[in-house]
């Protein structure tokens, strides 16, 4: 597959379809989500009392939910309190004025970025360089798709449909390193990303990061990661802002401390992530480090809408941990780019669709076998089906019949009232037993003709639901015979 | 629109949201016991930070802190170091690495000179048991780059200081507030961090790799008698 930053998920279909018929990604694929599975696996096996640790980062998230208002208003008095300015953005326009606002009021030359989903929603990056400014992704993943000039594929493992001999081409060409061998070991590859960024962190004016967690109570900004570059991005630079997407709130340090016991195990497995910091306010009279100058952005996006809806609200418990992805059966085929935005997999089906235009997402939602891996996963209890389901329903309400989403929203009527199934497939197959026709009937609309034609049915002389049927037959026979 | 317009909105919204469907949130089930912090904890520490890569030595008086810290700057080729300024009493860093350089003036620039460091020796407010984890708040005299640039992190760990979990992280941040602060319960420190093994990476190919942009070794001493 051609990988390019044309993703859209206007696209869905099509790029689910290239993806999907991708040997090489669906390889990477299988072997990254396995990974991260079986290493999230063995940590929650030895995570005692884990259901109910689940159930106090659950409350601690509906809390913040159920309180939104009042704790973001908290949230701003605390953070001024302790030197922090803070600044509300609707939209994605408003949140890029209001950071390059702030990198051309300390003359930005050189921006460092820790990941964060957030700032690629807004599309940051394109709008801080638009005004000359260097802007540079630190995290080892993000870095080499920046370089790349790609999307990230993962929350957690942004380039993992990239090999080390990928990773080696791309930093001979963009590194200006040109002895660099296709066969460079995988920590000479980190070790020369070390030295190119230790060079761009030294010399940042600005860090720009996510937030995790931001506590109402006491205004710190709590940030999670493995590598350091986080940390480097808010120790060095001497301005630091951080975004946040307002539904990242939590009301106390206790609460923040619940979710901080279960992301890291529901994320990589690990007991606690390589370092966190929790921040609060810029640093103070006598130290030497950190950002003298502090920013916190409380952004809606489109949120605020979904905090009304008293069903797909249980997206916004999301913290991002990434888990939903790799138990999806549909994210392990196509992988994160098919999706065409930040989100992918599950949540990310259903992020996107809340909070991009209807007529851009309208296929997201049927990108789910509705099998329930990602419900049974997710440690926060987000039932993705069941909201995948109202949004399809929604598009369906709102839907015209002519729509590319038809003959799917057509298949997910069929699949949801068995009785219209059961009379559809039965028509088909009185005039073509193996379905092998249909792709090939004339007016059909192109949507089932791509369904069919990338399935196959078995070989059945008789329908299943006859058979079971007649299996039910024979077993109420033999219970009889018995009694 | 004006920016206290912006915000306004969004808060309206958010209420007027709520208003139309309360969410009501269940009480949560009881946050479980942290296991105690028994008098085999330097062991459950040692277990907890081996697949890290962390090696844990143990230290019974200050000669032998002393000796432990001159080991590793000896085995991880450093030749500059810079450390916290408050260190255990009884325990003369300075003595125990006279062989290195200390790196002194880290005041203005001090990312441009700790770049330039070998190991950074730090003291932690506490470690937790269930992860290994450290706990560094920043301060006067406690530069958050010492645990950050070097390549070798050193850290001391006093047994007292050891905490089961990170549900003790709320008491320890509200312990170490600034009690001038012009608010109830003072300004919580600028900086905590929680560091929980060297800094690692798997974003290649997903093999892991220990030392991207913080340090690739920690070594952690236990101070048995502080």
């Amino acid at each position: 597959m051609v990988l390019s930053s044309s993703f859209t998920p206007r696209n869905f279909r099509e790029q689910s379809e290239k993806a999907s018929h991708d040997a090489r990604l669906r390889a990477v694929l299988d072997h990254a989500t396995r990974y991260f599975m079986a290493k999230r696996g063995a940590a929650l096996d030895a995570f005692a009392d884990c259901e109910v640790h689940f159930a106090r980062a659950r409350s601690a998230r509906l809390t913040a939910l159920s309180r939104l208002p009042e704790l973001l208003e908290q949230l701003e008095q605390s953070a001024t309190r302790a030197g922090t300015q803070v600044h509300w953005a609707t939209d994605a326009a408003q949140a890029r004025e209001i950071i390059t606002g702030i990198a051309q009021g300390c003359g930005a030359q050189v921006v460092v970025k820790g990941k964060s989903m957030i700032t690629e929603e807004i599309a940051l990056n394109p709008a801080l360089q638009a005004n000359g400014t260097e802007v540079w992704e630190t995290d080892l993943g993000e870095f080499i798709v920046q370089l790349a000039g790609e999307p990230p594929s993962h929350i957690i493992a942004p380039a993992i449909h990239k090999s080390r001999a990928d990773v080696a081409a791309l930093f001979r060409e963009k590194l200006g390193l040109a002895d660099l061998d296709d066969g460079a070991s995988i920590p000479e590859l980190t070790l020369l990303a070390r030295q190119a960024l230790r060079e761009k962190f030294l010399a940042a004016d600005l860090g720009v990061t996510g937030v995790n967690i931001a506590v109402a109570e006491t205004g710190s900004v709590i940030l999670v990661e493995n590598e350091g570059n986080i940390r480097m991005s808010t120790t060095c630079p001497p301005v630091h802002v951080a975004v946040m997407s307002l539904e990242k709130v939590a009301a106390s340090l206790e609460d923040a401390a619940d979710i901080l016991r279960v992301l890291p195990r529901s994320a990589t497995g690990q007991k606690m992530s390589s370092y966190v910091s929790v921040l609060t306010g810029p640093r103070r009279v006598g130290e030497a480090d950190g950002a003298r100058e502090s920013h916190l952005v409380i952004l809606d996006n489109g949120r605020s809408a979904v905090l009304a809806d008293p069903l797909l609200r249980e997206a916004l418990l999301c913290f991002r941990c990434g888990a939903c992805l790799n138990s999806c059966p549909v994210y392990q085929t196509i992988g994160g780019h098919a999706y065409g935005s930040v989100y992918s997999g599950p949540i990310g089906a259903l992020l996107s669709s809340l909070l991009l235009p209807p007529e851009d997402t309208r296929d997201l939602p049927f990108g789910c076998t509705l099998c329930g891996a990602c419900k049974r996963t997710c440690p926060l209890g987000i039932d993705h089906p069941k909201l995948l389901l109202r949004l399809r329903e929604r598009g369906l309400e709102s839907g015209r019949a002519d729509s590319p989403g038809f003959a799917s929203a057509a298949h997910t009527f069929l699949s949801l009232h068995p009785l219209a199934y059961r009379l559809a497939v039965g028509a088909a197959r009185a005039v073509d037993p193996n379905l092998d026709l249909l792709p090939r009937l004339p007016g059909l609309p192109s949507g089932l003709a791509n369904f069919a034609d990338t399935r196959q049915l078995p070989e059945l002389k008789r329908p299943f639901s006859a058979q079971l049927r007649d299996n039910r037959k024979k077993q109420g026979r033999k219970k009889q015979g018995g009694a | 629109m004006s920016r206290d317009h912006v915000r306004q909105n969004i808060l309206a919204a958010l209420r007027a949201g709520l208003a139309a469907a309360p969410l009501c949130v269940p009480a949560p089930p009881a946050r479980p016991a942290s296991l105690p912090v028994g008098p085999d904890a330097w062991t459950v520490l040692a277990e907890v930070l081996a697949p890290l890569d962390v090696r844990l030595r143990l230290a019974t008086t200050p000669a032998e802190a002393a000796q432990h810290v001159a080991d590793i700057a000896r085995e991880r080729g450093a030749q500059r170091y810079a450390r916290w300024s408050e260190m255990p009493a009884g325990l003369d860093m300075d003595d125990a690495l006279a062989g290195l350089t200390r790196v002194t003036n880290i005041g203005a620039g001090c990312c441009q000179a700790l770049a330039q460091v070998d190991l950074g020796l730090t003291l932690a407010q506490a470690a937790l048991m269930d992860s290994g984890s450290l706990v560094l708040i920043a301060g006067p005299g406690r530069e958050r780059a010492v645990s950050l640039l070097p390549p070798t992190h050193v850290c001391l760990v006093p047994r007292r200081a050891l905490l089961p979990d990170v549900s003790a992280l709320p008491e320890l941040l509200r312990a170490h507030a600034d009690a001038t602060g012009q608010f109830p319960g003072g300004q919580l420190p600028s900086c905590l961090n929680l560091v929980t093994g060297p800094s690692s990476t798997a974003d290649i190919e997903l093999v892991l790799v220990r030392g991207v942009h913080g340090p690739g070794a920690l070594d952690i001493v236990g101070l048995d008698w502080a």
